[in-house]
């Protein structure tokens, strides 16, 4: 029953949605009933109480961290505050007060913007020093492939900034679109269309997969 | 141009060179993180305006925006969290300066739920104060909805069914834009600024299965993997990072913080380059030197 259950309604799930891309949206009614759009509003509300279930299996892991006294714990309680801080507020209704719910003047939207927002980009923005540092170390010529990919990259940094465009073309006026044609638009899309189409059919197997009950990795077996 | 500018811009140069054969000398790595410091602070405190090519698929999607009638609707997407903003909020930016310019009807909506909805809030009510367009009747925000496939999917045969309410929980049916907009099928135009795999789904669900354009802003990590969907005609043009922002900036004809950071970026890269060189250079000699050990 725990494995049939769950098969049978990935299946039918699978099953309605294949029908609806095979065969016209409107053709797919019971009376009243249609069936696509009422799938889809269930899988919305699904997709939101996913969201729900991660706020729940955040608090715990991390309370129970906490409770115990386990390593790092005072940044698991710096995660359990945040999650309280920003959640509680966002879901009272702004009509109590202009400071609660996710409108501008909020509570929310002031740590949004204030905390979240530039903690976040702060996190990204270090990506330029480890690049840079990573950069000299690991673009060896220590092959031919390396010597490629060192030379590609080269290219293709200078193509990317006005600076290197006026050298690039100060060297010969036609090369900023010679890179264009050949690196981006020539090895770089053949390699990435490979890669699209190749994940298509791994997506397209995998669903095949779970429709006949054969993966059964999201029922955690 | 200024001589104290470009003065003060070789000195800048002559610092990092300096700071790089520090860090090969000393072996210390703190140099070279010193020197992209300098490098990204300094050309936002001083610019130095630089002559920007605008790239063939920015002009692309610039063409396809201009081309469509006044009051064309377009949904417009904050597919992107906060990690990203200084390459894809200029992006957003310039749409809606497009957008607004050309008094579209525009529709905004986010699929991450982390900040896409206040960021969305955020850039277009600054910039609908600017233009004098008023909300629920110029322009809409949705808002976020989880489970974006489902999302994407629904919306091709009913906005109102996947968003009951806009992102402050009035109903849509009172919300005088929406009156005509149901589906994809009342849009004109998708324009995806998105840090993510989203765009896969916004170009295999919606252009191919609803046969409506989409045009795309994404950062520069994710733009090599696009130029696919816009050789095929299935993406109707694409901003590439910041440099792509940049050129959008320079269309639109509001430079801001694209168009200043494009500086900084040459600056960073360059370096980059140079200490690639460097470290080849180094590498080669110790190559060499090692050979000629081992003969002796």
């Amino acid at each position: 029953m725990k494995t049939t259950v769950p098969i049978i309604i990935a299946f039918l799930s699978g099953f309605v949605m294949i029908l609806a891309f095979f065969v016209s949206p409107e053709s797919v009614t019971f009376g009243n009933f249609e069936l696509e759009p009422e799938v889809l509003s269930w899988v919305t509300i699904v997709g939101g109480f996913t969201l729900l279930l991660g706020v729940v299996s955040i608090v715990r892991v991390n309370y129970n961290a906490v409770k115990r006294r386990n390593d790092g714990w005072v940044y698991k309680l710096a995660t359990l505050i945040s999650v309280f801080a920003m959640a509680i507020p966002a879901v009272i209704p702004n009509g109590l007060s202009p400071l609660f719910g996710t409108g501008p003047g909020s509570i929310y939207d002031w740590l949004f913007n204030y905390l979240d927002a530039p903690m976040m980009s702060t996190m990204f923005a270090m990506l330029a020093f480890y690049i840079a540092s990573a950069a000299f170390r690991a673009f060896r010529t220590r092959n031919t492939e390396a010597t490629l990919l060192l030379v590609t990259a080269v290219l293709v940094m200078l193509w990317r900034i006005p600076m290197g465009e006026i050298m690039l073309k100060s060297i010969h006026e036609s090369i900023p679109g010679l890179i264009n044609t050949y690196i981006m638009n020539g090895a770089n899309m053949a390699v990435q269309r490979g890669i699209i189409i190749g994940a298509a059919l791994g997506a397209a197997a995998m669903s095949l997969r779970i429709m006949l009950g054969i993966e059964r990795t999201y029922m955690g077996k | 141009m200024n001589l104290w500018l470009i003065l003060a811009y070789v000195l800048l140069i002559a610092a990092g060179i300096f700071l790089l054969y520090k860090a090969f000398k000393s072996g210390d790595r703190r140099f070279i993180y010193l020197a992209v410091a300098f490098y990204v602070i300094f050309p936002v405190l001083i610019t130095l305006h630089l002559p920007i090519e605008i790239s063939p698929e920015v002009r692309q999607l610039y063409k396809a925006v201009e081309s469509l009638p006044d009051s064309a609707t377009v949904l417009l997407t904050f597919d992107y969290y906060p990690s990203t903003l200084a390459e894809t909020e200029p992006m957003s930016r310039g749409a809606l300066h497009h957008l607004f310019r050309k008094h579209c009807r525009i529709v905004t909506m986010t699929t991450v739920p982390l900040g896409g909805p206040s960021i969305a809030e955020r850039v277009t009510r600054n910039l609908a104060e600017e233009y004098g367009k008023v909300y629920g009747i110029d322009f809409v925000n949705l808002g976020y909805k989880a489970n974006y496939v489902a999302v994407l999917k629904g919306m091709g045969s009913s906005i109102e069914t996947i968003y009951p309410t806009d992102n402050s929980g009035t109903p849509l049916s009172d919300i005088p834009i929406m009156k005509d907009i149901k589906s994809y099928s009342d849009m004109d135009f998708i324009y995806v600024v998105s840090d993510n795999g989203i765009v896969d789904y916004w170009m295999s669900i919606v252009n191919a299965q609803y046969d409506i354009r989409v045009g795309t802003g994404v950062t520069a990590v994710m733009a090599p993997r696009f130029y696919a969907y816009l050789q095929a005609g299935q993406m109707t043009g694409m901003l590439g990072g910041m440099k792509g922002a940049a050129d959008y900036e320079m269309l639109v004809n509001q430079p801001g913080t694209a168009t200043k950071g494009m500086t900084a970026q040459s600056l960073v890269h360059l370096f980059i380059i140079l200490s690639v060189i460097a470290g080849n250079v180094v590498f080669i000699i110790e190559k060499k030197r090692k050979r000629q050990g081992a003969k002796v």
